[in-house]
């Protein structure tokens, strides 16, 4: 493994960083966990990584609350994310996908945005993300801004929206509507063992109820079972203004079923695609099923 | 830090088990080879290089953190612990190390640094959380478990070191 | 030895002797060892697990600044290794499997060995391999292994055990009910935490080799490297350093280790190789593969009448180990539980697939697995309780079975009831139909040897003992420590037995200049082998110190007590220090050394042609229920509660029991439900933890362990070997609970989500087309 380093330590000097090398070979290194795996098993030669993880930005390494919004840096770890008690008591979902992230060493150092921008068609933090559909805060190389939803980020396997020179600066989450008064937010992943797993299939649900008990938002993206995370609109729409507490088992069937349409996973070492389908099927099911805990 | 001029190298400079130390390493450098083969702390084990296994588990700023997937140039102005740097001035072994010998948890030992570093780590958790609670909290055995995810064992079947880990946490948090 | 219910040390939770060391990072394994001038190796394995080699090209890589020797077949001058000299150490004309070695670099650095590699060019002439044994079989196809013997009437065949007792075309008479099945096992693996190293040092003045290895039998080890190496066994030095693990996979010679040491020779430098996480998954042993077709029956009354075995083993392209499993398999289908005639045959063919070798149970697993799944479906058959058939056949105390084993001391039916009662196996029948959970419980029992296995000539061990004139005692014994704890049993022995406390006990065996010979660590045997040794030389020392204690205390008796350091005459109420005992041996004429050697031989007998014989010094028995959850939406089986109980014999420490069991039973667990090394044309597709899937610390379940003692008296104060028994009835039980839960059948291991999840849909016809 041989490469150059880059190490800004503000957001400007990232900005200028991008400047310089914006017609050379570089690769934006947060918590460098996915990174450095990848380059341990195929090193490329004149490549610089710019190694984001010492910019001194508190808007850019933490979670804060502005005007309502929940923003997070993108070099925020997913440590940090499982400790705010924010994101806890109101995105549920992005709590346990980040719980759920490797292992406590990894989320140590492993970062939101490192997460959304490798782009793994099982990302987990991609996967909540989806679900309660995030606005993604991108600057670039002449310190301009632009913004974008996360549902319109992901162009292919492992491709996004990302130009190069460009960076994530953070994002920011304000799905909960103001007549929910209640949540229904988690996030299911489905391996082999109960740790260390990269999702087989992963579901992420963020379904907003109203006093009277009816459906009034939902959000719905399930992982690693098509070439890029998916977001199930038709899923979503169907259940809108229905009561969660009588669906039919009818009308449950119908909504796993419209989930599994956006399903096309392959076969691979992990799992074939006959297992992602019938169990992100049962998954999807069982969100809506009473009694769903043991 | 300081970029050694044409060359590819950096010099940097971070306390290390109580010490600071000073070290020139490439920028590609990971802070577990750094930590073996430069500065010969050997009780760091590689297990598999690739953040699956916690062998090289280290504290960075007193939190638990894979050495084989850490770059070495961050480091820098960081506070590192290595198992070494947990045996105290009077030679004795830290609480943590000698309730896992007590508890019958070390076979091969080859895990038992990355163990007992991550098992440190929520010790460190729990009393900084405790600082500002009105009454302290242990972690319960779930948390431990999940705590401990990413430290494989193929001797153990980690019973004794869970056993341990709890009951060394119940006093010491 | 000291009376059984006088006991100070033995019985007591006494923690690791080495324990501070490991813990503390202090420990020196193979990784940590650095020499003056070492250089380090690397290997260049083939690119095709099937392929003639038609030229290497070392010109480039010999060019790089820092490489210092690198060689291939025609450079060297060896012998083939392993049990059947079928494997060349480089291979020269052709490749076989996935980890060939062709070529092995010695550099300044780590990099420039692996750069160096990449610059060797090597030009295949790919072949279509053979990867599954039964096409190996068919007569049109090739010879893989050009170095077979022969000895078979396929030229694929590797080796063939057969066996029989009873007549059983008689007993298939005597049934009311008849199964047939066939098991596929799989391959999985060791993945010790340590991987797989050695340093070599050469000395070229005096000829003689050191190696730091970390092989568990370092006598048949070094006796395997003069082999190979074409050199006097002797001028080869063994030493051990800590051990990451075992488990088995260091029972055999690999290429990679006389490959470091020729680079040694070549140099004259030392030189190191250490296998990466990857290699150590491609280029280790693996346990063995097999299919097994298995019919066997009852009578009425649920007695077992016959089994009639044929098994197919995947040797790989070469023979190591895992070939003579069937000296382990064919004891379990011949004695555990009684049955009144059994057929036994099992063949080794060679494929293009990496090769077996020892894993933990030896091939135990995977007979009690296929056996203990037919119990339960002759007990459905008969309409039977699972519990009630397996009493009904429970071996017993004086016990001889077919295949000559006797059975001196018998947990069997003990460990059974234990078993059954702790877990209410027979109440937790009734299972709900609806919901997504199903609770499923099983049972499961093993037998394995417990003293020993007389697989060589001698089953011995030697050990040597003194005390020195400050009152500390040196043990130098013939076994090795690979972290299960021997070296803490050894020294309790001697504390129990010469009233030495343990601070004052130094446990020296990782040397073979030093230590007296052993067959190594296999077989469950080090408690029971190393420790009789250990007391007999122990006894020989008492006669000395004895004498001169008699003559210093002027004492009339000629038996004394060893307590707090002193020799006691409790007659006479005398007592005398040990330290001043060994000083006036040492000083006083005539002078004498306070030291003793003793080789410890097991009673057991080397099996005849027929494969029977009483091979073992003792039998261990164990049972297991396992009670798990299916979940029904995802196939995830999670395991809730083991209870084991386990034929021990004695327990002589505790904690390091539990230490066993544990972790025995959590490789049985990954066996049954997560680990598996996916092959695709001979290639491993899953060379990393990421997908080979260790359990991790939150899968680990309820273990409830009840030792059973049964007092063997060929045992060290009774105890039987514990090491390899809790992972061998793990996955039988497991798929029994599984079965149990889902009302379905399972014919291979591991019960992984999808096979799970698959079953339970047919079953219930549960088709969701998508």
């Amino acid at each position: 493994m041989n490469f150059n380093i880059e190490i800004p330590h503000s957001i400007d000097e990232l900005v200028l960083t991008l400047n310089k090398f914006k017609n050379k070979n570089y690769r934006i290194g947060a918590g460098c966990t996915d990174l450095l795996m990848e380059l341990k098993n195929n090193s490329a030669s004149n490549l610089t990584i710019i190694n984001i993880s010492q910019v001194d930005d508190f808007n850019f390494n933490n979670v804060k609350l502005s005007n309502g919004n929940v923003d997070i840096g993108a070099n925020t770890t997913a440590f940090k994310i499982c400790e705010n008690e924010n994101i806890l008591e109101n995105y549920k979902t992005l709590h346990e996908a980040a719980l759920n992230l490797a292992s406590a060493q990894i989320r140590q150092v492993a970062t939101i945005g490192g997460n959304i921008c490798t782009a793994s068609p099982s990302g987990d933090l991609i996967c909540a993300l989806m679900a309660l559909k995030a606005q993604l805060y991108i600057k670039n190389s002449l310190g301009e801004n632009r913004e974008i939803s996360i549902l319109d980020f992901y162009k292919g396997v492992r491709k996004t929206d990302l130009k190069h020179g460009e960076f994530l600066s953070h994002l920011s989450l304000n799905s909960n509507n103001k007549n929910a008064f209640k949540t229904k937010s988690g996030f299911i992943k489905i391996g082999t063992r109960k740790s260390m797993e990269c999702s087989v299939v992963s579901l992420a649900y963020h379904i907003q109820i109203d006093k009277k008990g009816n459906i009034i938002e939902t959000g719905l993206a399930f992982g690693a079972s098509a070439p890029i995370v998916k977001y199930a609109t038709r899923a979503c729409d169907f259940l809108i203004g229905k009561k969660i507490d009588s669906l039919s088992k009818t009308e449950i069937d119908t909504f796993a079923k419209l989930v599994v349409e956006y399903a096309s996973p392959i076969d691979d070492i992990r799992a074939t695609a006959w297992y992602r389908k019938q169990v992100l099927f049962n998954i999807s099911k069982s969100i809506l099923e009473k009694n769903i805990e043991k | 830090m300081v970029k050694i001029k044409g060359t590819n190298k950096y010099k940097i400079s971070f306390l290390l088990n109580q010490t600071k130390v000073e070290v020139i390493v490439k920028a590609s450098a990971i802070l577990l080879d750094v930590l073996r083969e430069d500065l010969n702390l050997t009780g760091t084990k590689p297990g598999c290089n690739e953040g699956e296994c916690g062998a090289c588990t280290v504290l960075i700023n007193g939190a638990a953190v894979n050495s084989c997937l850490y770059l070495a140039v961050n480091a820098d102005g960081k506070e590192i612990t290595t198992i070494e740097g947990l045996v105290n001035n009077e030679s004795e072994l830290d609480p943590i190390q000698n309730t896992l010998i007590e508890n019958g948890a070390v076979q091969c030992g080859f895990c038992t640094s990355g163990m007992v570093m991550s098992i440190k780590s929520l010790q460190n958790y729990y009393i900084s959380k405790n600082k500002s609670a009105k009454t302290k909290i242990a972690p319960t055995n779930q948390e431990i478990k999940k705590w401990l995810e990413g430290n494989l064992c193929r001797c153990t079947g980690y019973v004794k070191i869970i056993e341990a880990a709890e009951k060394l946490l119940t006093e010491k948090v | 030895m000291g009376e059984l219910n006088k006991l100070k040390v033995i019985g007591t939770p006494v923690p690791k002797h080495d324990g501070k060391i490991r813990a503390s990072g202090k420990a020196v394994y193979g990784h940590d060892i650095k020499l003056k001038d070492m250089l380090y190796g690397a290997i260049l394995r083939t690119e095709h697990p099937c392929a003639t080699i038609e030229k290497i090209d070392i010109s480039k890589a010999l060019k790089l600044k820092g490489v210092e020797c690198i060689i291939t077949a025609k450079d060297i001058d060896v012998n083939n290794i392993g049990y059947k000299r079928d494997h060349p150490i480089l291979k020269s004309n052709e490749v076989n499997c996935e980890r060939d070695e062709i070529a092995a670099v010695a550099a300044q650095t780590k990099e420039i060995a692996i750069k160096a590699l990449q610059l060797i060019k090597v030009k295949y002439k790919v072949k279509k391999g053979i990867f599954d044994p039964f096409e190996a079989l068919d007569l049109n196809s090739p010879k893989i292994n050009s170095f077979n013997s022969g000895k078979f009437d396929n030229k694929n065949i590797a080796e063939v055990f057969k066996y029989s007792h009873g007549n059983i075309e008689e007993e298939k008479s005597k049934s009311k009910v008849h199964i047939k099945r066939r098991f596929t096992l799989p391959r999985v693996t060791h993945a010790c935490l340590g991987t797989s190293n050695i340093s070599a040092q050469y000395d070229k003045i005096s000829g003689k080799l050191l190696l730091y290895s970390s092989t568990q039998v370092p006598f048949l080890y070094q006796r395997d490297m003069a082999h190979a190496l074409k050199m006097n066994p002797s001028d080869i030095r063994v030493i051990q350093p800590v051990i990451g693990g075992g488990f088995g996979s260091k029972l055999d010679m690999y290429p990679f280790e006389p490959i470091c040491a020729l680079l040694s020779i070549k140099t004259g430098k030392p030189v190191q190789i250490i296998y990466s996480r990857k290699e150590e998954f491609l280029a280790s042993p693996t346990r063995q593969p097999m299919i097994i077709d298995i019919s066997c029956g009852a009578d009425k009354n649920g007695s077992f009448t016959y089994r009639d075995i044929k098994i197919i083993k995947d040797n790989g392209a070469y023979t190591s180990w895992g070939a003579t499993t069937p000296f382990v398999i064919m004891q379990a289908f011949s004695s555990l539980y009684k049955v009144a005639a059994c057929n036994f045959e099992a063949t080794a063919v060679y494929t293009n697939n990496v090769f077996a070798g020892s894993f933990r149970g030896y091939g135990n697993p995977q007979a009690t697995f296929a056996l203990e799944r037919m119990i339960d479906l002759l007990a459905d058959e008969l309409k039977m309780s699972k519990s009630e058939i397996r009493l009904k056949n429970a071996n017993f105390k004086g016990e001889i079975t077919g295949q000559g084993l006797h059975y001196d001391t018998c947990g069997h039916k003990e460990c059974l009831e234990t078993v059954i009662n702790k877990s209410n196996f027979n109440k937790s029948t009734k299972k709900s139909k609806e919901g997504r959970y199903k609770k499923g419980i099983g049972l499961a029992s093993m037998l394995h040897v417990g003293g020993g296995a007389k697989i060589y000539r001698s089953d011995g061990c030697g050990t040597t003992v003194k005390i020195d004139p400050y009152g500390y005692c040196t043990v130098i014994s013939g076994s090795n420590e690979i972290g299960q704890g021997s070296e803490t049993v050894l020294a309790m022995i001697a504390s129990e037995e010469l009233g030495i406390s343990l601070e004052k006990i130094k446990i020296i065996n990782t040397d073979t200049d030093i230590k007296p010979w052993d067959v190594g660590v296999h077989a469950s045997r080090t408690s029971f082998v190393a420790g009789n040794s250990l007391l007999g030389a122990i006894n020989l020392l008492k006669i000395k110190l004895n004498k001169k204690a008699k003559e210093l205390l002027d004492s009339k008796n000629d038996d004394f007590n060893y307590e707090n350091g002193c020799i006691i005459d409790n007659t006479e109420d005398k007592s005398i220090n040990l330290d001043k005992v060994v000083r006036e041996m040492h000083f006083s004429e005539p002078n004498e050394l306070a030291i003793a050697s003793y080789f410890y031989e097991p009673s057991s007998q080397f099996q005849d042609k027929e494969f029977k014989g009483n091979v073992s010094g003792s039998y261990a028995f164990a049972s297991q229920a396992i009670e798990v959850e299916v979940d029904t939406y995802t196939g995830n089986v999670n395991i809730l509660n083991v209870y084991v109980a386990q034929d021990v014999g004695k327990v002589l420490n505790p904690l390091l029991l539990d230490g066993q069991i544990h972790g025995g039973i959590l490789q049985g667990i990954g066996y049954a439900v997560s680990e598996e090394m996916i092959y695709k044309n001979g290639i491993l597709q899953n060379p990393n933890f990421h997908n080979y899937k260790l359990l991790t610390a939150s899968d680990i379940p309820q273990i409830h362990f009840f030792p059973i003692e049964t007092n063997d008296k060929q045992g060290p104060y009774g105890a039987k070997g514990v090491g390899e028994a809790p992972l061998i009835p793990t996955a039988a039980a497991i798929a029994n609970a599984v079965c149990d839960a889902l009302e379905v059948e399972f014919l291979e291991l591991p019960l992984t989500p999808e096979r799970v999840l698959k079953a339970f849909n047919n079953k219930k016809k549960l088709i969701h087309e998508f």
